[in-house]
């Protein structure tokens, strides 16, 4: 269970109501490597793992509703279409997979195990381009374009129609941790091992800015926009994570308590009651703090391995985490009504 | 929110050609309102929407009772409809969301355009210009049509309006076009006719409310108003793009022709003749007053469709000379600022992009070229702490330049940042964009992208290399970014309701782009990785181990065959 810790600073705003452990799913028999809910409601919760599958659950009863199968290596991210009708899954087998989520059986409560009921394949399209592990995946707002980052140190962004690779940009010196579309999908974030964290316009495919220089600082984990576009979320590997203003570079907010020195861990906004930033964290908790204040709220304690991945419900007071091989689980935390 | 950061030039005007669109044998363009989708009328009676950010085909509008070719595509104002108009003498209004036909008539004679109603949000009403006779405003959900006035003359107090037909001293063909145009509000049209008068003509109850004269008195081939509906180009037979100001207002502009026309009658009550002709021009200069010409002064050539660019500063003239595909670009002040040529096919349809600079032309190949800006890369970007400069500058030091002590003030320069300042990540600012709508109604932007399934089409090129999947086939060269099967039986399930899988197949939708530097690299990498394999595979676990996001295990890389590119 978690435990707040103190005051939440904010004497005008409601007090801090914790969130505490719902449930317990394990979907997977290795490690779990990214865990999502579906845009536009949350209906359904996504996990991938390093056991080469992807998991669909209902997000209401974690009943497992399909179980994506056709990655010859695990995975290392998912990402849902804005409809959540298409799941794009990013592998170490080089490419990126197009599965269909439509007609999904309602959640009879099967089971909690990997047991598929599939007929036929969902996989609807495999785009091969990259040369190496693929580490992130996003689709833009519109969902007709599909962004794509690796190891191979480029961005590779594919039509979804066509399968095509529209473009493919030498981002970075070393492997592109975390992409991350504007919310009018005129721009790129990307997080690199080499440090930086760079902005690309998203029709030409050239550098608009460097927010963090390479080479200045340690590796950039993960960056993500804030919902308005002005912000951008970056963790970094000396157990950091900053709020930077877009238009200036500099950083605004820096959140600490947590570690990350080793792992890419997602990190996100929580504003379904109250602005949070909620991320995982490598000693086993999943660490929630006031987006304005910068101070911890409150640490989530109970997986048995490093948190690698957070999701927040996109209407409820939900998150859902995710741990690595020792734990396996998915777990999911509400906020008490 | 990314004004602050893209170069404030947006409003510029392309240079080089950046792409090509092929697919059939287009031969009319349109932009919807945002310039998210291009429509594009094929002459095998099809009509094709292009997804403009991907470049990529999103939908085909196919009508088995039209083959042949298309003569004019045009949006609803919000992107919802698509009037299509054909040799066969047909138009068609399609629901572009749903691709259904919603309405299809025959008229006597073929549009040469056709042009729908701005006003409503889901337009029945559509004008439709023949090539030799007036114009009709056709009413897609009857049939009915109407034909419009083309000029006013004395005798009594009637309209004329059968089209007069001129001869040239040349004894060049009776044929003329009329050109007509509904203006930005959707009450009014202005016609263009062969005596080289524009005509306000009124929708509701055809009547014409003024006459302006063109100067020159040619033809006019074409007429047409810039987004904002402040600007009016006319194209004439003397060779000349002249322009004109629209001063009238954009909504109830009837109400204030109706002002117009009865402050013109209390006026002229004590003269006796009572001429029609010269009360509308009186009224007329109220409405469209002239700015300039453009031409091409040394070569004289015919120009054809004109247009503005999306915001109105530019304004762009084709060539209509054969055999070559030139596209002459002037700033609305006047000055000639771009020539810009292209492959030697003729030109028949060019349109300009509603908010970008960018200019697709499609020549009589059936191919649409796509201009754009030249791409310069910004390496300011790169280094944000260096200076971009044009040329060498000498550089003079200052007094304390290379003092042991830093200066005092040099500390504070750091801007403070207040920590604990409000932050807010959700509410968003509205940039000011030229926007057509009034935002209240929806817009069809985009159109859901429905991937369409693998096909098994290339073959594997590469035997020898160890295979990734089960069964794979490699893509058979870095040129053609084409998809390859991942050897599984991909049922197609519900996927598309307009697939283009067999359209994929062909060669048709070619796409024509520099091989990437990484394509050769990824076609240089399948011919080493048979002696590279292990080698790589130890240099993963080893030194990427603190990186990855997860733990790999060696006996996972026995599998993992594709090397680094570094």
């Amino acid at each position: 269970m978690g435990d707040a810790t103190a005051g939440a600073g904010a004497g005008a705003a409601p007090p801090y109501r914790p969130y505490r452990l719902l449930r317990t799913v394990t979907a997977h028999s290795r490690a779990v490597s990214c865990v999502k809910f579906s845009p536009p409601d949350g209906r359904l919760l996504a996990s991938a793992s390093l056991d080469k599958t992807i998991a669909v659950l209902c997000s209401s009863t974690l009943a497992t509703l399909a179980t994506l199968r056709g990655h010859s290596e695990g995975i290392s991210d998912i990402a849902f279409s804005s409809d959540a009708s298409y799941l794009a899954s990013a592998s170490d087998d080089a490419t990126v997979r197009l599965w269909v989520l439509k007609n999904l059986p309602n959640s009879n409560p099967n089971s909690n195990s990997n047991s598929s009921d599939e007929i036929g394949d969902r996989c609807v399209r495999t785009l091969r381009g990259h040369t190496s592990y693929v580490f992130c995946v996003n689709f833009n707002a519109q969902s007709n374009l599909l962004v794509s980052g690796s190891f191979d140190c480029t961005i590779r962004m594919w039509d979804v129609v066509t399968g095509r690779s529209v473009r493919c940009i030498k981002a970075h010196d070393a492997p592109v941790t975390a992409l991350h579309f504007v919310r009018d999908a005129s721009m790129i974030v990307s997080a690199s091992h080499d440090g930086s964290c760079k902005v690309w316009d998203a029709a030409t495919g050239s550098c608009l800015k460097a927010l963090i220089e390479p080479g200045k600082g340690p590796a950039v984990s993960f960056a993500k926009f804030s919902p308005n576009g002005k912000f951008v979320l970056v963790a970094t590997f000396d157990d950091t994570l900053r709020l930077c203003n877009l238009a200036n570079g500099k950083s605004l907010k820096v959140y600490t308590g947590h570690v990350n020195r080793v792992y890419c861990i997602t990190s996100t906004f929580s504003v379904t009651n109250g602005k949070y930033i909620v991320s995982g964290s490598e000693d086993k908790c999943v660490y929630i703090w006031d987006l304005q204040g910068k101070n911890v709220l409150q640490k989530l304690e109970g997986h048995n391995d490093t948190v690698i991945s957070v999701s927040c419900h996109p209407t409820q007071n939900k998150i859902a985490s995710a741990g690595l091989d020792n734990d396996r689980t998915i777990k999911i935390w509400v906020q008490d009504a | 929110m990314n004004v602050p950061i893209i170069d404030p030039l947006q409003g510029d005007f392309p240079e080089i050609i950046e792409d090509f669109l092929q697919h059939g044998n287009m031969k009319c363009i349109a932009f919807n309102c945002h310039g998210t989708l291009l429509a594009a009328g094929c002459s095998d009676g099809s009509c094709i929407i292009w997804d403009f950010e991907t470049r990529g085909i999103s939908r085909r509008l196919r009508d088995s009772a039209t083959i042949s070719p298309i003569t004019s595509v045009c949006w609803s104002k919000h992107g919802h409809r698509l009037l299509v108009s054909a040799t066969d003498k047909s138009l068609t209004l399609w629901d572009v969301k749903k691709c259904e036909k919603i309405a299809r008539i025959t008229l006597q004679h073929t549009a040469l355009h056709a042009r729908l109603d701005p006003g409503p949000v889901e337009p029945t009403i559509c004008l439709a210009c023949p090539l030799s006779s007036a114009p009709l405003l056709v009413d897609m959900s009857d049939g009915s049509s109407s034909v419009l006035p083309v000029s006013v003359s004395q005798e009594g107090n009637n309209y004329i309006v059968a089209p007069i037909p001129r001869k040239f001293s040349d004894g060049s063909t009776p044929f003329t076009p009329t050109a007509a145009t509904f203006d930005r509000s959707g009450e009014l049209i202005c016609v263009g006719n062969s005596k080289g008068e524009i005509l306000i003509v009124g929708i509701k109850t055809s009547k014409v409310y003024g006459i302006i004269p063109v100067p020159g008195g040619a033809v006019i081939k074409d007429i047409v108003f810039c987004r904002t509906g402040q600007y009016v180009l006319t194209n004439s037979n003397d060779r000349v793009i002249r322009l004109f100001e629209n001063l009238l207002p954009h909504n109830n502009v009837i109400n204030e022709l109706e002002i117009i026309d009865s402050l013109n009658n209390n006026t002229n009550n004590n003269v006796e003749e009572y001429d029609i002709v010269e009360k509308l021009k009186t009224t007329g200069t109220k409405c469209i007053k002239y700015l300039r010409e453009f031409q091409d002064v040394v070569t004289k050539i015919q120009w054809k469709t004109p247009c503005f660019s999306g915001d109105g500063e530019w304004i762009l003239g084709a060539s209509a000379s054969k055999g070559e595909h030139k596209l002459y670009i002037w700033e609305r002040l006047g000055h000639l600022v771009k020539i810009l040529e292209g492959p030697k096919e003729a030109i028949i349809d060019v349109v300009w992009h509603p908010e970008r600079p960018i200019v697709v032309s499609v020549s009589v190949t059936g191919t649409a070229y796509v201009w754009a800006k030249d791409y310069v890369e910004n390496w300011s970007a790169f280094a944000p702490d260096f200076k971009e400069l044009e040329e060498n500058e000498e550089y003079i030091e200052r007094e304390d330049e290379f003092d042991l002590n830093p200066r005092e003030d040099e500390k504070e320069k750091e801007e403070v940042v207040d920590e604990d300042a409000e932050v807010d990540i959700e509410n968003i600012e509205e940039a000011s964009i030229i926007t057509i709508s009034n935002g209240l109604h929806e817009e069809l932007r985009y159109l859901p992208a429905v991937p369409s399934p693998d096909l098994s089409e290339q073959q594997d090129k590469y035997p020898a290399s160890p295979s990734r999947l089960e069964e794979s086939n490699n893509s058979a060269s870095p040129f053609d970014n084409d998809v390859v099967t991942n050897g599984h039986a991909s049922s197609p399930m519900e996927v598309a309701e307009n697939s283009l899988a067999e359209e994929d197949g062909g060669a048709s939708s070619k796409r024509k782009r520099k091989p990437s530097a990484k394509g050769m690299e990824m076609q240089a990498e399948k011919d080493k990785r048979p002696a590279t394999k292990n080698q790589k595979s130890s240099s993963v676990s080893k030194t990427s181990k603190p990186r990855t996001k997860y733990d790999i295990d060696s006996d996972q890389d026995d599998e993992f065959t594709d090397g680094f590119v570094f």
